[in-house]
């Protein structure tokens, strides 16, 4: 179903969802758009971003549009594989080991303005999470009563290239209710039942075909607006021809292996597990332990990430981060059948070092 | 179906000291139910927790057909130096079995080579009892070998139970170094100048290698050199294995995770990339 709303109109959404859904969004924190649970006042409007390899700057556009913004650091990965997770609770002694699961309900989540590129990003977590040997129960549970409010992008930032990585701009399927900014209205399309039922009660307008060409419009516009490209038709090849490149030795020169782009990525799942010990004041039986298994988003650059007794598989800067490239755009097609890159540029604003992912790949190319 | 996100609890029956610092410890899951759900195969590993400590994977060193399901450990980090402190009776956390084992199905009528460094035999003494006990006859026309290298004759693993291997196996042992307190009158080198000594067929033949990576890069190298099939090379890879069912990506071997889809991989399989430093 294809409808339209008037653009302030869109609080009734807002009133509606909030009924049952924590909605999660764009909010804009200490001067960066981060998501948060938010309301409808907080929608970043007329914001937009000034992004490049390193650099990031929120500025008001004087473009009349409302969403004008492109991803912030922050990604929806957050919510579906929080970065600090309590797995279950243990008590143990010499005679018992005792685990239990914990189980905490909530609202269930809405995304809302959620982008194509991180739309692909669900997808990969979901292939990760539910198609592997064992289907996460954690995500799972968060995921089947996810409610997906997406947004076609229509000003990409200086660093996305989904266009090139097949990701975006544009939304085919995947969502509950699909927004796409017109010059005067919303034009809202249903993916769902539940969508539908959504808007329902919202005071609707009926669309006309003005409408629905203007959308193409307005997409094909965006689409040209693309500064970075990567040649998704070479990929893996072109990674795993180049695995011994003397460009690994350069970039290692230059990463900072802070990890700040598997921070930021919104496909990168890699966790550690640690046991928390619990000190409850002097217990009087020393004999019993409690705790709790704890998991913590890791990164891949961490120099402890690859080791055993006895070695570290991934010593050098140089493999950890062929590791993590080799991952995003070679191991992961094998591996999900999906890129693991899905063009959101995230790594390349935020990386303190300014490397750029798609001039890496690009000097892949180069004759050694 | 097991849950394999939460340990249960397991109590240690016996422990057997092998060397000087690795025991074998026999566990017994408390709860009979899960007890029976536990069905493991030769090569599969478990991930064993300590309260308070953590979490190590280890394989599992028994044949399912046998008594008591065993783990060989040896003192190497914070969790196995936990459980070495452990006595019978006690209780340890144990998830799994995870991955894929070493194909048996594979192994008849063809000239069986089990190539072992250290600890590696451990993965590989299932598949030893599985073929004494059941296998036996399979392997009439052909006796199948161990090449076993350890690095000293102190450190050789299952040590009493050789005697017992050799009744169908033909045994080569060779160390590094042979001690100067101890007599000992075996080959001295590494397992791959022992792999050099023996004849096979190596189109009937079929490896399962395990021990440290550049001991199975040499043999699976020397066995693709006699003219074996890469695809009858089989070997066991270790990495941090932390979550178990590929989630947590710490054992990632380029596009592979060790803990689902190996730690047992045909070479075939990882070929292009075993061999690349820091993979």
């Amino acid at each position: 179903m294809i409808s339209k709303i008037k653009k302030q109109d869109l609080s009734f959404l807002f009133l509606e969802l909030q009924k049952t859904h924590n909605i999660i969004g764009h909010k804009i924190e200490k001067d960066v758009l981060m998501l948060s649970s938010i309301d409808f006042g907080d929608i970043p409007a007329g914001y937009t971003d000034s992004q490049a390899a390193g650099m990031y700057r929120l500025v008001k556009s004087d473009n009349h549009d409302i969403f004008t913004f492109s991803s912030g650091p922050d990604s929806f990965k957050r919510y579906l594989n929080p970065p600090y997770s309590e797995v279950f609770a243990y008590q143990v002694s010499k005679r018992k080991f005792n685990a239990s699961a914990i189980k905490s309900y909530d609202n269930p989540f809405a995304f809302f303005g959620m982008r194509a590129c991180d739309r692909a990003a669900l997808k990969f977590y979901d292939r990760v999470f539910l198609e592997g040997v064992v289907r996460d129960s954690c995500y799972e549970t968060l995921r089947d009563n996810l409610l997906i409010i997406a947004l076609n992008c229509l000003y990409p930032g200086d660093n996305c290239f989904c266009l090139s990585a097949g990701t975006g701009p544009e939304f085919t399927d995947g969502y509950d209710l699909l927004i796409t900014e017109l010059e005067e209205e919303f034009l809202l399309e249903t993916g769902s039942r539940t969508g539908s039922r959504l808007i329902n009660s919202l005071p609707l307008i009926s669309v006309n075909q003005k409408d629905i060409e203007e959308k193409a419009l307005r997409i094909k516009n965006c689409k040209e607006k693309f500064k970075k490209t990567i040649i998704f038709s070479e990929l893996p090849e072109l990674v795993y021809r180049n695995l011994e490149h003397p460009r690994w030795s350069d970039i290692a020169g230059r990463d900072l292996e802070c990890g700040n782009c598997t921070q930021v990525c919104p496909t990168c799942f890699c966790t550690s597990a640690f046991y928390n010990l619990e000190f409850r004041g002097i217990a009087k039986n020393f004999s019993t332990l409690s705790g709790k298994k704890i998991k913590k988003w890791d990164s891949c650059f961490s120099r402890n990430f690859a080791r055993v007794h006895g070695g570290n598989f991934r010593i050098s800067r140089r493999a950890r981060y062929r590791h993590w490239f080799a991952h995003k755009l070679a191991y992961s097609m094998e591996q999900f059948g999906l890129l693991g890159c899905v063009g959101c540029g995230r790594c390349i604003t935020w990386c303190p070092a300014g490397i750029d992912i798609t001039q890496e790949l690009e000097a892949l190319r180069d004759v050694r | 179906m097991l849950d394999k996100s939460i340990p249960f609890e397991a109590v240690i029956k016996w422990i057997k000291k092998e060397t000087r610092d690795t025991s074998t410890y026999a566990l017994k899951i408390s709860d009979s139910e899960i007890q029976k759900a536990f069905s493991y195969k030769p090569g599969q590993f478990s991930m064993l927790s300590v309260g308070g400590i953590g979490e190590a994977p280890i394989s599992i060193s028994s044949a399912p057909s046998d008594h008591d399901m065993t783990y060989t450990i040896r003192v190497a980090g914070d969790v196995t130096t936990a459980i070495s402190r452990l006595s019978a009776g006690d209780t340890i956390g144990i998830r799994g079995p995870f991955g894929k084992g070493w194909p048996l199905d594979e192994i008849y009528d063809s000239e069986l080579l089990l190539i072992a460094g250290g600890l590696g035999i451990a993965p590989l003494r299932p598949v030893i009892k599985e073929v004494l006990k059941k296998h036996k006859k399979n392997f009439t026309k052909r006796r199948p070998v161990i090449i076993y290298g350890s690095k000293t004759p102190k450190d050789i693993i299952f040590r009493n139970e050789f005697p017992a291997y050799r009744e169908l196996f033909d045994v080569s042992m060779i160390v590094n170094f042979a001690d100067p307190e101890e007599y000992w009158k075996g080959q001295i080198g590494i397992v791959t100048d022992s792999l050099k000594k023996i004849s096979f067929n190596p189109l009937n033949a079929i490896a399962f290698i395990c021990g440290p990576e550049v001991m199975m890069q040499a043999a699976a190298k020397e066995l693709v050199i006699a003219g074996v099939p890469g695809e009858k090379i089989f070997v066991s890879l270790e990495r941090n294995m932390n979550c178990g069912i590929g989630i947590c990506g710490h054992c990632m071997f380029g596009s592979k995770f060790v803990c689902k889809d190996g730690p047992v991989f045909r070479l075939t399989e990882i070929e292009d990339l075993f061999g690349v430093k820091e993979i």
